[in-house]
């Protein structure tokens, strides 16, 4: 039964998808969506494509076969008499302010102070004015837990305060979905419930969210749907509590059972 | 062997009028060079990343060319050579105020800024493969165009590392505009060259020539001196995981 804070409309859908490395075919013909207001958990093992399929959500990742649709829109590529070619760079990064990212190693710039990472985009794509851009600016890192940071640099910063800011970064745009790939793997211990918990107020908040995560507890706490992947497939998918209580592949059950114990 | 070092001492202190012409020219095309051959070179170096396969064999073939052939031979093929065969001929600009600006130092900057773009290009792409990929992605996935990615997130982070090469082209370029006298500029070289042929005074006026050099370039190297430090104190809150040369192949994408 899904919450009601999910509506039927799907905001992100990939349909055949395919993508190859060489000679290594890293999706295999994937369908995956993502309902508005939902928040998806991709898990997987290593080397499985969830990060891929993750990354092929804001072309990121180019693909060789299957549409990527944001909004009914199809990503990275256009007709042209009437065959689907590469889009424009320009107009790709039109489509990329939709969905924001957080990425596994922060990719904070480091040249800029906290405020100025998480400024520069409203400022220089959506032409906020600089005091307004600053203001949402200070209400966001109130959010993440770190108004004090604003003037610091990110390498002042812990791992955990890097990847709260980047989330902050992510939401100065106010994207329509949030990715997420891996955004606790990099961190120390310590550091990963704080990052955790901002994410679980953001997905309180009815956020859309597409998360690629090793953190199974949280995948249960947190997803609205689970999609579990292998070998470049989706093998199997459901609400946390049935994935993780009755997983039906083997694999799933294989993959459950090397984390969980 | 005499040395008259009066002579030596009168030059090198109260320098003839014509040798601080010179002097200007030297460093006036040495600045505008380097300028224009920087952003000239920025432009080589896009193109040689760019994703369209035309653009990057022509800014290919341009640092082929340019590297592949001595600096003396571009001065004389672009002021001689083009005007030989009718292509460019430079003439003498009148500016006013009633300077003139002579075509031979127009062509000098011209070739000595061809040149210096190449290897600025080559510079310029090793500082930007060494900035970390993931600072490529996170531009894009805010959804900036790639003329804005490259303005407030790369280039930044490039500068920072390709300071001290840039540092190093100067100074080349300081001793390469000598090679401009064989078009007829009058640069220190050849107002040297012309003082001497009156006076035969060659050993203390070349070793007086050489100091000039050297004290260009070493004001030249207390400036970056000065620059270097100012950069390595403002790295230390800046000291973010970067990658090496040799990780940075995505760069381009």
């Amino acid at each position: 039964m899904k919450p009601p804070r999910i509506s039927d409309e799907r905001l992100i859908e990939l349909t055949g998808i395919e993508k190859w490395f060489g000679k290594t075919k890293v999706l295999d013909g994937v369908d995956f969506h993502v309902r508005k207001g939902e928040v998806v958990v991709l898990i997987g093992p290593s080397g499985s494509g969830k990060t891929t399929l993750l990354r092929c959500i804001n072309h990121l990742e180019t693909v060789e076969a299957g549409q990527v649709k944001v909004r009914d829109e199809l990503i990275g590529y256009r007709m042209r008499r009437g065959r689907l070619v590469a889009d424009y760079e320009r107009n790709i990064a039109y489509q990329r302010r939709e969905v924001g990212m957080v990425f596994q190693r922060f990719n904070l710039f480091p040249h800029m102070t906290v405020l100025e990472n998480i400024t520069i985009a409203p400022l220089k794509l959506r032409d906020v004015p600089r005091q307004k851009a600053e203001e949402d600016a200070m209400e966001l890192l109130r959010k993440v837990g770190l108004p004090d940071k604003a003037h610091a640099y990110p390498a002042q910063l812990s791992g955990g305060q890097q990847q709260r800011v980047a989330i902050a970064r992510a939401l100065a745009m106010q994207p329509a979905a949030l990715l997420f790939d891996e955004p606790t793997s990099a961190l120390d211990p310590e550091m990963v419930g704080e990052v955790l918990a901002v994410m679980r107020d953001l997905a309180g908040t009815g956020m859309t969210m597409v998360i690629v995560t090793h953190e199974m507890g949280f995948a249960r706490q947190v997803a609205d749907r689970v999609v579990v992947m292998a070998n470049g497939q989706v093998i199997e998918e459901g609400e946390p509590d049935r994935i993780f209580s009755d997983p039906q592949h083997p694999k799933t059950r294989a993959l459950l059972s090397a984390v969980l114990h | 062997m005499h040395f008259d070092w009066g002579y030596f001492w009168s030059q090198l202190l109260t320098p003839s009028g014509a040798f601080l012409h010179g002097l200007f020219l030297t460093v006036l095309m040495a600045v505008a060079a380097q300028l224009l051959g920087s952003i000239f070179g920025l432009g080589v170096a896009l193109c040689k990343m760019a994703p369209n396969r035309v653009l990057r064999a022509v800014a290919g073939g341009y640092i082929w060319i340019i590297r592949g052939t001595p600096l003396l031979v571009q001065i004389v093929f672009i002021y001689t050579g083009l005007a030989a065969a009718n292509i460019l001929r430079f003439n003498d600009i009148a500016l006013p105020g009633g300077v003139i600006f002579p075509g031979s130092v127009q062509a000098g900057i011209l070739a000595l800024a061809l040149n210096e773009a190449a290897y600025m290009a080559e510079i310029y792409r090793s500082g930007i493969l060494s900035v970390d990929r993931g600072q490529f992605e996170a531009a894009k996935a805010l959804g900036m165009p790639p003329a804005m990615m490259f303005r407030y997130i790369i280039m930044p982070q490039a500068l920072r590392i390709i300071l001290l090469p840039i540092g190093n082209q100067f100074n080349i370029m300081l001793k390469n505009t000598t090679l401009v006298s064989v078009i007829g500029v009058s640069e220190m070289l050849l107002v040297t060259e012309t003082i001497n042929s009156a006076t035969f005074r060659t050993f203390e006026l070349y070793a007086m020539l050489a100091l000039y050099f050297l004290l260009l370039t070493s004001l030249w190297h207390l400036f970056m001196s000065w620059a270097e430090q100012r950069l390595a104190r403002s790295s230390d809150r800046l000291a973010a995981p970067r990658k090496t040369l040799a990780g940075g192949k995505e760069a381009a994408a």
